[in-house]
């Protein structure tokens, strides 16, 4: 497999076909996402599938006489290809952008910082894999996806910006189910893999199943206090990018926060949200080039404190940009801590629900910002503070402004890094640092 | 077509491999946007590239490379064998060539018109219709996107398999917001990208696409001024915009062989169908008749086979309420024992095919429009989804609608904003009362259904008649 300055020096050599090929008056911006990666999916313990997979695209921008037009390719994989491909995707892109109407609110590159950062790891053999990964869970019902190898993202304009990020890394995104149909979840990633510690995680899950076969509890619609984990809340954060924070949807009436923004109503002053990239989980870069700032503030003790704004954003409504991305999605959210020990959140929650996980979380009502879901993997009936049983899943719903708002009792001290292991194309990158959240009551409806 | 990959497929071939198999995927696709009248964004995307799948002592391996060079493709299928080798142990099924048959069909989508249109025209449509939603002061934001697709498949196997197909998907979206007040809502053309089809260029009828832009328009604006939808148990007269959601997330899915043998359950989820159910559980009322139909014309997903090589074919899933099959590729129905469906399908050449949805429809039945309505005391005709929620054993769902009319005393009355309703899978489709004939018939489709480890986006089609169910939780958006 590629080694990750293969990857740089692919962004490196068409960046340079694209930026060197302009013509007087044309300015260009692009991102550059590339993986060589190994995956093994298991069911029932053994493997279902078995591959590797090496891709790289680009997706850039022409502007050329007051014209826009962004355009993807992917990659061949060998450098006289790969610059012959950029060479005919800039040919192809200035012919359709002469075209197109003028772009009302172009924003051309002006960033021109720089920043390089590789982060080796340690990996097992892909030839390996079958028995690292399968073998310690020898008995176990085991469903789930192994995923490494490098993952690279670049951008670079023809202002003279130029960002390279790449990482090896590893996730083992694992469940092991009784024949009941409960189960407990798992991730284990990193960038230097330990076949010990996979197996611990293994082995610690094999108590929990003994708790997920005690009889199961039906609960009744209604509102329970509940504990959310990390897990559980990370399923919510996707609320602050679809529908969320995004200046644009904020200013044309498509985010779900626009009672937050105008001041009807408000979330705890408990939660404040911060968009972290001290995390180092993710490039602070954008497809444009632009840096973001370390540190922003979005929620601070329950008001909006601040929106995520693109170029583009700020160009049309004459706003200062923050360099966010040009969808506007949330990156690298870090929840603050609260003062509740998570090692005391069950004599906390004293009795009520304990959510490991949410399943397919999706907004009910924009306006009230009343979101809904499924509870999924191991979720508990808790009394006294102690686990009492398993329950059945329940479909909860809910508004983020009691969940996150008047509802919300305490979040825990400590915090996880929930990783992002989504692979929609390629391989994501990024993490959630995250607390759990002490809940006076979850709606349950079904 | 596929004479060069035949050329490539020699290359490609690792000694020792029972099995070789080198599939070309090239997609190529465009779409075009506009806000409030004015140009947004024009976007052009070619993806290409290759997988070599080798079969070795029962397993499967892959890899996937844009290098098209012989000597990339001989890596490539070197890798796919050394990974099935490393996990020849550790199979989950002994597969062989069965899996992966020997046909030869070439196929393409048929079109009124072939050829592409060009970028100004699409741009300059998209701004139109976007335009012509702005008929109000209270309308807050427009938009419209038009979006074409071509995508080309080829496979071909050291077995004799040689098949080649190519598929023009097309379509249309457009979005409406309006505000009165603190009350702000949105009516998409047939929910969000829900217009998706394959045509040629006759997809853009611009004088059509304006008139609908304007009624898309003036229903936001109706929306915006009326009271929420009602709780409580009611009739629900879904339109097909929302039939089509209902079958794909609590038919479709759940008769997934993948789902059905436990695979998908540490990510999309599993089933609350069980293996022996098929044959044996009544899955609806007798009204009921789903079918996978890769052969309807114009419909999203239509093709002539999947990626493992399978022809595709018309077979009924559900018949009179009964389930009789489930959906499932060649491996799935090697390791169940359960007849299936030509769906193992991948989402590009990135990923390996795994059993998917194309075509899933309903059948139309016997009722017109008029005769539905007039059959419902008390009950809510809902049009378009934009909320939809459902667990991982595809049970208990929550869907919302962008519109709603109330129904009372057999006729259509006011709308009704935030129009919800939830139920359990099985005893929902058990409600169904009255099933809508072919003048209520209507295809749609979305491009991005997920599902997968690694992750797979699916663009999909349903085409369904109105249909009506009995006794339905309704509730409205402060519920």
């Amino acid at each position: 497999m590629r080694t990750m300055g293969d990857l740089e020096s692919r962004f490196e050599g068409v960046a340079g076909a694209l930026l060197g090929g302009l013509k007087t008056g044309e300015a260009l911006s692009l991102e550059f996402a590339g993986e060589a990666s190994a995956f093994m999916r298991f069911s029932g313990g053994r493997v279902r599938q078995t591959g590797e997979v090496e891709a790289a695209v680009v997706d850039f921008r022409l502007y050329a006489g007051g014209r826009t037009l962004r355009k993807a390719f992917s990659l061949p994989g060998n450098a006289m290809g790969d610059l012959a491909a950029a060479a005919l995707a800039l040919k192809e892109a200035r012919g359709e952008a002469a075209r197109l109407p003028p772009d009302p609110y172009q924003v051309l590159p002006a960033a021109a910082e720089r920043s390089s950062e590789a982060y080796p790891g340690s990996l097992p053999d892909p030839e390996e894999l079958p028995r690292e990964i399968l073998g310690p869970a020898e008995g176990l019902d085991f469903v789930g996806l192994h995923a490494q190898g490098r993952v690279a993202r670049g951008a670079a304009n023809s202002s003279g910006a130029r960002h390279f990020f790449a990482t090896e890394n590893f996730s083992t995104d694992w469940s092991a189910w009784l024949p009941s149909g409960k189960a407990v979840k798992s991730v284990y990633a990193g960038r230097d893999w330990d076949g010990e510690e996979h197996a611990r995680r293994i082995a610690a899950s094999r108590p929990l199943l003994e708790g997920l076969s005690l009889p199961e509890r039906r609960l009744e619609p209604g509102s329970y206090r509940a504990y959310l984990s990390p897990e559980a809340l990370n399923a919510l954060m996707v609320f602050f990018s679809w529908r969320g924070l995004s200046e644009r949807e904020l200013r044309e009436g498509e985010s779900s926060f626009l009672a937050l923004r105008e001041g009807r109503r408000s979330l705890s002053p408990k939660f404040t949200l911060v968009q972290d990239f001290s995390l180092g989980v993710e490039p602070r870069f954008n497809g444009l080039g632009e840096t973001a700032p370390e540190r922003l503030v979005l929620v601070d003790r329950g008001r909006l404190a601040a929106s995520l704004v693109s170029a583009r954003t700020a160009r049309q409504y004459g706003l200062a940009s923050n360099a966010a991305p040009e969808d506007e999605s949330l990156r690298s959210p870090a929840v603050a801590p609260g003062g509740l020990p998570a090692a005391e959140a069950l004599q906390a929650l004293d009795t009520g629900l304990y959510v490991s996980n949410l399943h397919y979380a999706n907004w009910s009502d924009f306006a009230s910002a009343r979101v809904t879901g499924m509870t999924r993997f191991a979720c508990f009936w808790v009394e006294g503070g102690k686990i009492a049983a398993p329950i059945k899943d329940m479909r909860f719903d809910e508004s983020l402004y009691e969940l996150l708002g008047g509802g919300l009792l305490d979040l825990t001290a400590e915090r996880s890094l929930v990783p992002s292991t989504g692979s929609y194309g390629l391989r994501d990158v990024g993490g959630r640092l995250l607390p759990g959240l002490l809940l006076g009551g979850l709606r349950l409806t079904l | 077509m596929t004479s060069d990959l035949t050329r490539l497929l020699q290359a490609a071939i690792p000694p020792g491999a029972e099995w070789t198999g080198l599939r070309r995927v090239r997609s190529v696709s465009r779409s075009y946007s506009a806000r409030d009248g004015r140009f947004d964004e024009a976007f052009s995307e070619e993806d290409s590239g290759f997988m070599v799948e080798v079969l070795s002592g029962g397993q499967f391996g892959y890899a996937a490379t844009a290098d098209g060079s012989p000597s990339g493709l001989r890596e490539a299928g070197l890798r796919a064998l050394t990974l099935a080798r490393a996990a020849g142990p550790y199979a989950i099924h002994r597969f062989g060539a069965g899996q992966r048959p020997s046909w030869k069909v070439r196929w393409e989508s048929p079109r009124a018109k072939s050829g592409s249109l060009g970028a100004d025209i699409l741009a300059e449509a998209a701004i139109a219709v976007s335009a012509a939603m702005r008929i109000d002061r209270r309308i807050v934001q427009t938009s419209a996107s038009l979006e074409t697709r071509d995508l080309e498949i080829e496979l071909v196997s050291s077995s004799g398999a040689s098949l080649a197909q190519v598929l023009h998907l097309a379509g249309h979206g457009r979005k409406a917001t309006a505000r009165s007040g603190d009350v702000v809502q949105a009516r998409t053309g047939h929910g969000p990208r829900g217009e998706l089809r394959q045509a040629g260029a006759e997809f853009l009828d611009l004088p059509a696409l304006l008139e609908a832009a304007a009624r898309t328009a003036r229903e936001a604006l109706e929306l915006a001024e009326a009271e929420p939808c009602p709780a409580g148990k009611a009739d629900l007269l879904l339109a097909p915009d929302q039939m089509a959601l209902q079958l794909h997330e609590s038919v479709g899915h759940p008769l997934e062989l993948d789902r059905i043998l436990g695979d998908e359950r540490n990510f999309a989820g599993s089933t609350f169908v069980r293996p022996e159910d098929i044959g044996r559980l009544r899955y609806g009322s007798e009204l009921m008749n789903v079918s996978f139909d890769p052969s309807l014309a114009g419909e999203a997903a239509s093709f002539a086979f999947d990626d493992s090589g399978a022809p595709a074919e018309r077979v009924l899933l559900v018949e009179k309420g009964l389930l009789v099959r489930a959906l499932g590729g060649l491996e799935s129905q090697a390791r169940s024992g359960k007849p299936g469906a030509a769906c193992q399908r991948a989402d590009g050449w990135r990923r390996p095919p795994i059993d998917r949805m194309a075509n899933l429809n309903l059948e139309p039945g016997e009722s017109s429009m008029e005769e539905m309505v007039a059959s419902i005391e008390r009950g809510v005709l809902m049009e378009a989804n934009r909320s939809w929620s459902i667990d991982d054993r595809r049970e208990k769902f929550q869907f919302g609608c962008e519109y709603g009319r109330l129904i009372k005393d057999g006729r259509l009355c006011k709308v009704v904003r935030d129009p919800n309703y939830r139920g359990v899978s099985s005893s929902f489709w058990r409600s169904l009362f009255k099933v809508g004939d072919r003048s209520t018939f209507a295809a749609f489709g979305t491009p991005n259904c997920g599902k997968g480890e690694p992750n797979q986006l699916q663009f999909v089609g349903h085409a369904s008649p109105a249909c009506a169910f009995r006794g339905v939780e309704i509730f409205g958006g402060e519920a």
